[in-house]
């Protein structure tokens, strides 16, 4: 145990075996994998893009002219295809497969490339799991900040009637690129990196499945995003059919739309494989003793996303290579005068996009059911139906997607049936809420910052559960689609319920994901005024909603007038609340007081290593000897490191099969 | 200091993980990603339905295909024969291996190649000769975007083929069932290619 704690995260190469790798040197600094490589690979793979289309433009006598649209969109998908390639080829995210391939001897994995030596090391390619999970939510917390400045530009616009500082078009942009970036750069993959740094240590693995995969999958993910944001340097200005990007409008639009399909098809490779990698490590690498009823709820909340994510995603990839060909092969998909059908687009896009706000939601459950049972002292209440619940909500979530569609002029059977899986799917999810109520009760409630949050989860995410209720019954929606009923609707659940469960995260994981505390009383004031600015900000949203105010528009009738502008006042709160919790990170991380490595007195097995955990996790994979929520019951262990193992019983066959 | 000799001593490596499936995660890995491979397909299928179900019944008389397109049935037979002998050839080389009949792997593997490799063939000459292409009608959009993501494939499992087969001459691979994972699971994936072929050929050819 003192062994495995004197490990240090970022001082191991003080071990003769871990000295950093040698840096090349002279020329070969621009052969080697790396930033210097990527500088001149990057520019030659858009050059030869170019050459390609120019090159089989020519080749088959078509006039070329770069003003002529059709050639451009070619040019745009080539080069949205080939410079991400030859970006991740140059950094060397490809390196080993290349050796395997060509049938060359591997050069066997001497572990440099692990931990984190300083911050520069999150630039490189990194197979380490925890590095990942920090350049993961560092990636998306960046991405977050630009899209939530789009958000501020849409409420400044927005704070009174008429037209202010924007016109119609660049509103359009904004809202689209906000959703966008939020759902595909944000909120899914922010659950990526804090999967990737707990669960491995959550199941006693020493890393994930497959380690070059996972430095790849998270590579892939910040091209999603700048393609995204590159569609405002592309005439015509960003793509701004929404995050839903329907036909026809998709197919019409300016060139900026390609950054939203290839966008897309980027981040969303990244979610598939961070997702597979999650699976098998979940499946193969669990500590001995840890059977499945044993998992922590984390744990088992990423294996039912993961899933959903593997068997859903691709549909998301369909819908948008279908709107590119459309539109640069001039193909008929959707094109209802030759016998497509546009409709179709929206059932092959929401059979994607409703098990994704699942993708976007069961991690968050997990982080309230490991930051409730700890924080409240209590073991959790209905562990296998929580689990199960999980499972059922996988499940039931690919039975709902045309209730995105009761407007839509879709086949009017389908309404009855899809209404009916909605609100049967408040089933599984209310099971979660009332056994998180459960757990609190009469718990030694210890109110830190991720308990707040977890507690102003539960909160923001019944009120947005009860919206949503409304809005799956048929006439109520069709009474309140379109409109500021549904903005309200889509930010409590995602705002107050996935937000707040990745700042309970975060907080929660902070000082083992640093070995620092955050400052408690700064945390506190984050949740507090971002509490307050939330609700002031999306409450009257609902009201707007019902009394007609369309949604996606940047203008409203005067009578809309005064809720809008407390709206946009309160945002501008809400933004400046995020600055209280970037200060506090960045000031803890650097300078906050050195952390336990068990700072919560929690069981499970991340919190059995050091502050940060050591370069390998651990010197010996532990053994699982009990529930992970044993709080309260005295004696009571999830698990025991190697040296301690002949000192504890396994009590007999407890909860394992 | 009891620790620096205790870091020395382990300091060349994570330990072993502890093995918690008696299926190897690689073989996982690629299953799963059949998986997803399998929800790409039915994209593409739901888009065809769609085109074929939804409106060709109200639109362009009810044919399908609609006048006066004509599908090569006989030719993709063929291509169809073709590919299903390249899954027994493939069979054959990952039983070679584990016999440790080496010259039966490369030549299996080989075979494999060149049988998926004249199937990509004529069907880009099938392309060619069609008489109809993507712009024409949901039909022709729907056809190319179903044997084209197929015939994409095919291309992918012809490149971990030919890795497969580089290695296998350059002497890797054995008996062991560890020792020739790298011939499996490309194994594995052309099976799945090939039983998608039979899908796609079914749906858009046959019935």
């Amino acid at each position: 145990m003192m062994a495995i704690e004197a490990y240090e995260h970022h001082g191991a190469g003080a071990a003769g075996h871990h000295a950093p790798p040698r840096r090349p040197t002279g020329l070969r600094r621009f052969t080697a994998a790396g930033w210097l490589r990527v500088a001149w690979v990057t520019p030659l793979s858009f050059g030869l893009a170019t050459a390609i289309v120019e090159g089989a433009r020519a080749g088959l006598g078509t006039p070329t002219s770069w003003h002529n649209q059709n050639t451009f969109q070619t040019l745009l998908v080539a080069w949205y295809v080939m410079v991400p390639l030859g970006f991740l080829i140059a950094l060397g995210a490809f390196d080993y497969w290349f050796y395997w391939i060509s049938g060359r001897p591997t050069r066997p994995e001497d572990h440099s490339s692990h931990g984190a030596r300083s911050w520069k090391d999150y630039f490189r390619v990194n197979t380490d799991h925890k590095v990942i999970g920090i350049q993961y939510v560092c990636t998306t917390f960046f991405f977050a900040m630009i899209s939530g400045l789009l958000a501020l530009f849409m409420r400044a616009e927005l704070a009174r009637p008429g037209m202010q500082f924007v016109d119609n078009n660049q509103f359009n942009g904004f809202f689209s690129v906000h959703a966008s970036v939020m759902i595909f750069l944000f909120i899914v993959p922010v659950f990526a990196g804090l999967g990737n740094f707990v669960i491995p240590l959550m199941i006693g693995a020493p890393d994930m499945a497959f380690p070059r995969l996972n430095a790849l999958s998270f590579w892939l993910l910040p091209i999603g995003g700048l393609i995204m944001l590159s569609s405002y340097l592309i005439p015509g200005g960003a793509f701004s059919a929404g995050w839903t990007n329907y036909v026809p409008l998709a197919v019409v639009q300016p060139d900026g739309n390609l950054a939203f399909q290839m966008g897309v098809q980027w981040a969303g490779a990244s979610s598939i494989v961070t997702a597979l990698n999650f699976l098998v490590t979940i499946i193969t690498m669990r500590a001995p003793g840890m059977t499945f009823w044993r998992m922590p709820l984390l744990v088992w909340a990423n294996f039912a996303t993961s899933t959903l994510v593997v068997l859903a995603t691709p549909f998301i990839a369909g819908s948008q290579f279908f709107i590119m060909f459309d539109r640069v092969l001039h193909t008929n998909f959707f094109n209802p005068g030759n016998g497509g059908y546009a409709i179709g687009y929206q059932h092959i896009f929401w059979f994607y996009s409703h098990p994704a706000v699942y993708i976007m939601i069961l991690p968050g459950f997990g982080i309230i059911s490991e930051v409730i049972a700890v924080h409240a002292r209590k073991p959790i209440f209905g562990y296998r139906l929580m689990a199960l619940s999980l499972m059922g909500i996988l499940i039931l979530g690919f039975s709902v997607w045309a209730h995105h569609m009761f407007v839509s002029g879709m086949q009017p059977w389908l309404r009855i049936p899809m209404m009916a899986t909605t609100l049967l799917i408040a089933v599984p999810t209310g099971i979660k809420v009332f056994s998180w109520l459960a757990t609190l009760w009469e718990g030694r409630i210890h109110f830190r910052t991720p308990m707040l949050w977890a507690v102003g989860f539960i909160s923001m995410f019944v009120l947005g559960g009860l919206s949503g209720i409304y809005l799956g019954s048929v006439p109520i929606d069709q009474h309140a689609s379109d409109t500021y009923y549904i903005v309200a609707h889509i930010h409590y659940v995602l705002f107050g319920g996935s937000v707040f469960t990745i700042f309970a995260g975060i907080y929660h994981w902070f000082p083992k994901m640093t070995g620092r505390m955050y400052n408690e009383r700064l945390g506190k004031l984050h949740f507090w005024t971002t509490l307050i600015a939330f609700n002031v900000t999306f409450f009257p949203m609902h009201w707007l909603g019902l009394q007609g105010m369309p949604r996606r528009v940047s203008d409203y009738a005067p009578r809309f007038a005064d809720w809008n502008m407390v709206i946009s006042i309160a945002s501008f709160a809400l933004g400046a609340s995020t600055l209280i919790f970037l200060y506090n990170m960045i000031v803890s991380w650097r300078s906050g007081e050195p952390a336990p490595s068990n700072p919560w007195r929690a069981l499970t097995i991340e919190w059995l290593v050091s502050s940060p955990p050591p370069v390998f996790n651990f010197d010996e994979i532990p053994q699982v000897v009990g529930s992970p929520y044993e709080y309260g019951v005295k004696g009571a262990r999830h698990a025991v490191m190697g040296g301690e193992r002949a000192d504890v019983q396994e009590p007999h066959k407890v909860g394992s099969h | 200091m009891a620790t620096v000799a205790h870091v020395e001593e382990h300091g060349h490596g994570p330990p072993p993980a502890h093995q918690s499936s008696r299926v190897d995660a690689r073989l996982l890995g690629i299953y799963f990603f059949i998986g997803s491979e399998i929800m790409l397909f039915g994209s593409f299928f739901t888009a065809y339905f769609f085109a074929r179900v939804v409106i060709a019944p109200h639109a362009y008389g009810g044919h399908w295909p609609p006048e006066p397109f004509k599908l090569p049935v006989y030719v993709a037979l063929l291509n169809t024969i073709i590919l299903l002998t390249s899954s027994f050839t493939m069979h054959w080389a990952l039983q070679s291996i584990k016999r440790n009949n080496r010259s039966g792997l490369i030549a299996g593997l080989a075979l494999t190649f060149l049988l998926g490799l004249t199937f990509l063939l004529i069907q880009a000459r099938e392309y060619t000769r069609i008489g109809f292409s993507p712009h024409d009608l949901a039909f022709g959009s729907t056809f190319f975007g179903l044997t084209g993501l197929h015939g994409l494939h095919v291309f992918l499992g012809l490149n971990l083929l030919a890795y497969a087969l580089v290695r296998s001459i350059r002497g890797h691979y054995g008996p062991n069932a560890h020792d020739h994972l790298g011939v499996e699971i490309p194994g594995i994936y052309w099976h799945f290619v090939d039983v998608m072929w039979i899908v796609v050929y079914t749906t858009v050819y046959v019935i």
